[in-house]
């Protein structure tokens, strides 16, 4: 198949933003197949950090001098940016956290540990990824709450009888992904949250693989919580996202304590700012703030409808030759419409480790292993998996080549 | 072949691992696991006093974790138990310097190639760490 298809929805020229991207690993050029772990960084979000240490860094919200309004300018500005990207009805419904885990973590604390009572229950489902499912059994084993998970059916959907079953048992929330980071499946969570709201049931999604990469609006989804990463979405890391619904944050308690959330501070007790201060203790992030900002107006230049035509595309082809491998077991949905840009597969008989060794030795990058995925894997029946996840700049000639190592990794092993 | 950590040894051991499986019952026995890729390892030891007179290991891991237990399994068989600690410290020692100091480890030569890729050098010590807890479990209950 000639590498200039029909496929190139977002230009190669691209990748020309992606200082990086030129890299030559092990003799070949860098084939970055992981965007699903973490994407490259575009020139602008790196010049936008650099510009903000050169020019106005201080703290926020503290100074009255004019930097410090600089750098607390740059950051609201920020949280605007996201508000508007995830089409939030306030900005204040905004907090910015390290990350999806700290995001999820949040919630579990703030509101978890006063809404849960012994018995309760919490509605997780098999596909979640780690930092959706180890934060609730924390406050699970804290509150004496119990929980319970949506099966995944064999081609990887989320199985809606289950959820119906599970619905049913009445438990306070129910904590899905949007994106599973191992099938690729986009889960059908807007009908999914409108059931769970006529059970009077709770719903936090986790976004970490579907911002940037499928269209997201929290109003049109309804959800009660929203978490994402700003790493996974070309910006840097050390910042991620909540939204939750202003009703919920004016009643959540904060979960860490310290400088910026405060109203008043006594010797024994204080008074707490409004959301979002009041879930933002101590110095922000500001400049990672400010790159998440530069890597919205990126990903919104380029155009989230056609990232999502790029990747899917992508994970077609991916999805379409790893098929015609022998020996490959591919996971998640078939029809490349459910699906992001990722494909995780097996070949059998070597462990994906080795696979993604023998792959990093042609200078493609792919991750091998259970992808903080545990439950997940065990009911998919297996240890591990790879899996190649594609990103704005990848190419059909990457994936190819992604591919065609396959052959050698049996020649290798088998 | 230009796939270096992958030496025809390594291939070898892992295609046809030497001293694989479990005894039972046996009078020692310590699991393994990687949490960042989720190999396991279970060896099982049986002594015959102060000697290991069979070790076995049973391996879900790759290529490097396989070949690894099942070098360390050819050399331990019938040696004494502070024999099999001299060789568990002399490995480590070797991964960290990438020296080898004794010829009584010299088949291990060629994990030394894993130092190269740091997230494999785990996957290379797993079943010394089985072999390890062992150790520690006899020192203990002895």
């Amino acid at each position: 198949m000639p590498d200039s298809l029909p496929m190139a929805r977002i230009p190669d020229s691209i990748r020309q933003d992606f200082p990086v991207l030129s890299r030559i690993i092990n003799r070949h050029p860098l084939a970055y197949l992981d965007n699903a772990a973490t994407t490259q960084k575009p020139q602008s979000v790196i010049e936008a950090i650099t510009r903000f240490y050169e020019t106005s860094n201080a703290n926020s919200h503290r100074g009255v001098y004019a930097l410090s309004e600089e750098a607390s300018e740059l950051y609201e500005q920020a949280r605007g940016r996201v508000a508007q990207f995830l089409n939030a009805p306030d900005t204040h419904q905004i907090i910015f956290t390290r990350g999806t885990t700290e995001a999820i973590n949040l919630v579990a604390y703030s509101w978890g540990r006063s809404r849960l009572q012994p018995g309760d229950r919490l509605l997780l489902t098999e596909m979640e990824h780690h930092s959706n499912l180890v934060p609730w059994q924390l406050v699970a084993e804290a509150t004496g709450a119990e929980l319970d998970y949506v099966a995944v059916t064999a081609e990887g959907h989320l199985d809606l009888d289950s959820l119906a079953s599970q619905l049913a048992k009445s438990p306070k929330l129910l904590a899905v992904t949007l994106v599973s980071n191992v099938l690729g499946t986009i889960n059908p969570l807007r009908k999914i949250i409108t059931t769970a709201h006529d059970h009077g049931v709770l719903v936090l999604v986790d976004a970490a693989q579907a911002v940037g990469r499928v269209a997201v609006d929290v109003q049109e989804l309804d959800c009660d919580f929203l978490a994402f990463s700003g790493h996974k979405v070309y910006g840097p890391t050390g910042i991620g996202v909540l939204y939750a619904k202003t009703e919920h944050l004016d009643a959540m308690e904060p979960w860490q304590g310290g400088g910026g959330m405060i109203a008043k501070v006594g010797r024994d007790r204080s008074t707490w700012g409004e959301a979002p201060a009041k879930f933002e203790a101590g110095t922000p992030p500001i400049a990672a703030a400010i790159g998440l900002h530069t890597a919205l107006d990126f990903v919104e230049r380029l155009g989230v409808a056609q990232i999502r035509e790029h990747e899917r595309d992508l994970a077609e082809l991916a999805l379409g030759r790893l098929l015609e491998e022998p020996e490959v077991t591919v996971f998640g949905p078939r029809n490349p419409a459910e699906r992001t840009g990722l494909v995780s597969f097996a070949l059998a008989g070597v462990h994906p480790h080795d696979v993604a060794q023998v792959l990093d030795e042609s200078g493609i990058a792919v991750r091998a292993g259970h992808h903080c995925a545990q439950v997940l894997h065990e009911r998919l029946g297996v240890d591990a998996t790879v899996r190649v996840s594609v990103g704005v700049y990848n190419t059909a000639s990457e994936v190819h080549r992604a591919v065609d190592v396959l052959a050698e990794v049996r020649r290798l092993f088998l | 072949m230009s796939k270096s950590l992958y030496r025809d040894v390594l291939l070898d051991h892992l295609r046809h691992p030497r001293f694989s499986g479990k005894i039972e019952p046996a009078d020692r026995s310590a699991s393994a696991y990687n949490p960042l890729c989720g190999d396991e390892l279970e060896l099982t030891l049986a002594l015959e006093g102060n000697c290991i007179r069979e070790a076995r290991t049973q391996v879900r891991g790759c290529a490097v974790c396989v070949a690894s237990a099942s070098l360390m399994g050819e050399l331990l068989q019938g040696v004494s138990l502070s024999q099999a600690e001299t060789y568990g410290a002399l490995f480590r020692e070797a991964m960290t310097s990438g020296e080898l100091s004794s010829k009584d480890i010299f088949s291990l030569r060629p994990l030394l190639e894993v130092r190269k890729h740091k997230s494999r050098v785990k996957c290379a010590l797993l079943a010394w760490n089985a072999l390890e807890e062992c150790l520690q479990n006899f020192q203990t209950t002895s």
